[in-house]
């Protein structure tokens, strides 16, 4: 037993000590600075929950950011996984193109998001862009418009880059579909039920539950979008596309203010927590993976 | 009109040379491949003791353990910005490759232990009571019986983890200064500010950042597709 004990603490050292030196040790830093007036070159100053208070009530670029992450988060919960719903849908049937599609619609969940970024940059470039170029040829010979740099359309344009690429939904909802058993679908067969209504009444109430999961990846992701961000936007103009980790970003390594950053990052977890709870509230997952 | 439809004419190479040229696209990809193979090999191999551990043994604090590590899923990488920064520099350890690999490491712990755990709870005891009675011990049944059975799980995660390395964005550029030590994401981005009007050299390094990615992930897709699913299915 003792032996078997030791074991047990050799095998886990090695993950605990990433833990500790990957989010324990930062995370005690976040929380315990996000009290204090802290910039590069001096001491953390105890302020209390001044930064708090500071970043809701006056500060404009945080408040827009939040707002931005949120509608994202509710865009991404929504269309993103019923799009992802929806192809699993029409994947399921398994036609001839079905793994085609599979892994061609997987490709841009699976490259380097700043490579995402350059690309719609491009694709979307006023003057050479594929989107310009095509409504030039169509109609208007001098349509000029600059989709990422104009406030009315870059927040749209933004999103575009990750909203409709819903294949990791696809191949969750996918591997739970194939474990329906037959029996059920050919008893709504047998009762008349044609493939839309096999799939509205019958599928997609069995799968509920991975469409939770789907959505608690799908909102959570929305935290963590920085790279495409700073390859397209970097949260403008002025602050139309910024989100809450630009902002961190912003304000930890461009103004060196430590301590509001950090303010930040704990409203970020905050917010992460929120979501999750009302997901698993939302899609009665008692107990879910995350 | 409509060149952006077409193909070009004569297909050339110009823009890749002059893009290695332009960027130190070579140092990049070099970092990128040291820091993507150590970073998977460590993490598939020192996290798979943690969680063959947390799936096969009883120990008062396993619950607290399991916690401990599914805590990384709650945890935006974002917000740990600015700490890990400070933490990664109080270390000695910053504009290091090194750096890199540990959180990386980090960050792919939760799903690694997820995946591994759940396979490992699937294999059947039998096999590990057989190995003890053929008086094999704890570290040699792990070693020699466990591990290659598991190997399918090992792939998922590698495969993985191989792609949060290749592909990550933020801590690369936060944790890393100059050139000596930034990963292929960055040269993107390198690009972006500083050679903006030479949009064949940006394209080609768009195109050698995303082909590494694209191949292991069609090679390895089986891999990708059942480790995502295993995981998250089960319910």
């Amino acid at each position: 037993m003792t032996k078997s004990l030791k074991w047990i603490i050799v095998f886990l050292t090695p993950a605990t000590l990433i833990f500790l030196f990957v989010y324990a040790i930062p995370i005690a830093i976040l929380f315990s600075t996000s009290f204090t007036e802290w910039s590069i070159g001096l001491a953390p100053r105890f302020i209390g929950i001044k930064n708090y208070i500071d970043l809701v009530t006056k500060d404009s670029d945080f408040i827009k950011a939040s707002i931005n992450t949120g509608l994202w988060i509710l865009l991404q919960s929504t269309i993103h996984v019923a799009l992802g719903v929806l192809c699993a849908l029409i994947l399921a049937r398994k036609k001839f193109y079905w793994k085609f599609t599979r892994t061609v619609y997987m490709l841009p969940n699976i490259v380097s998001s700043a490579a995402l970024g350059m690309m719609f940059l491009m694709f979307f470039n006023p003057t050479f862009g594929a989107v310009n170029s095509f409504i030039r040829l169509i109609g208007d010979k001098n349509f000029g418009h600059n989709w990422f740099l104009s406030s009315n359309t870059a927040f749209f344009t933004v999103t575009l880059i990750w909203l409709p690429f819903a294949a990791h939904i696809t191949i969750l909802v996918l591997a739970e579909m194939s474990s329906i058993p037959a029996s059920i679908l050919e008893a709504a067969y047998i009762d008349g039920a044609g493939e839309f209504q096999t799939s509205v009444r019958i599928v997609l109430p069995l799968m509920h539950r991975i469409i939770g999961t789907s959505t608690l990846l799908a909102a959570t992701s929305m935290l963590q979008k920085l790279d495409v961000i700073m390859m397209t936007t970097s949260g403008g103009p002025g602050n139309t596309t910024l989100n809450l980790p630009m902002y961190v970003y912003e304000t930890a390594l461009r103004n060196n203010d430590f301590g509001r950053a950090n303010t930040a990052g704990v409203y970020m977890i905050i917010i992460g927590l929120v979501v999750v709870k009302a997901i698993n509230w939302i899609y009665r997952m008692d107990k879910s993976y995350i | 009109m409509g060149g952006s439809f077409g193909l070009p004419q004569v297909p050339k190479f110009k823009n890749y040379i002059t893009a290695f040229k332009l960027a130190p696209l070579a140092k990049f990809y070099l970092n990128s491949i040291i820091v993507a193979v150590s970073a998977t090999v460590l993490n598939t191999s020192l996290l798979s003791m943690a969680a063959y551990v947390l799936a096969r043994t009883d120990f008062k604090a396993k619950n607290f353990f399991r916690m401990m590590f599914a805590v990384g899923l709650l945890i935006p990488g974002a917000s740990l910005l600015q700490p890990l920064y400070m933490t990664i520099k109080q270390a000695g350890l910053y504009d290091n490759l090194l750096s890199l690999i540990i959180v990386y490491i980090g960050f792919g712990l939760p799903t690694t232990i997820y995946v591994l755990s759940s396979y490992f709870s699937t294999i059947p005891r039998e096999l590990e009571e057989s190995a003890y009675i053929d008086g094999s011990g704890f570290f040699g049944t792990f070693l020699k019986i466990i591990v290659p059975v598991a190997k399918p799980a090992f792939g998922t995660a590698a495969v993985l983890e191989f792609l949060l390395c290749w592909n990550e964005f933020q801590f690369a550029l936060t944790l890393t200064t100059g050139n000596k030590n930034r990963t292929i994401p960055l040269a993107l981005y390198y690009f972006k500010s500083q050679y903006a009007s030479d949009y064949g050299a940006m394209f080609a390094a768009t195109v050698l950042v995303t082909i590494p990615s694209i191949i292991v992930y069609i090679l390895l897709q089986e891999q990708v597709v059942s480790g995502l699913t295993a995981g998250a299915v089960k319910g």
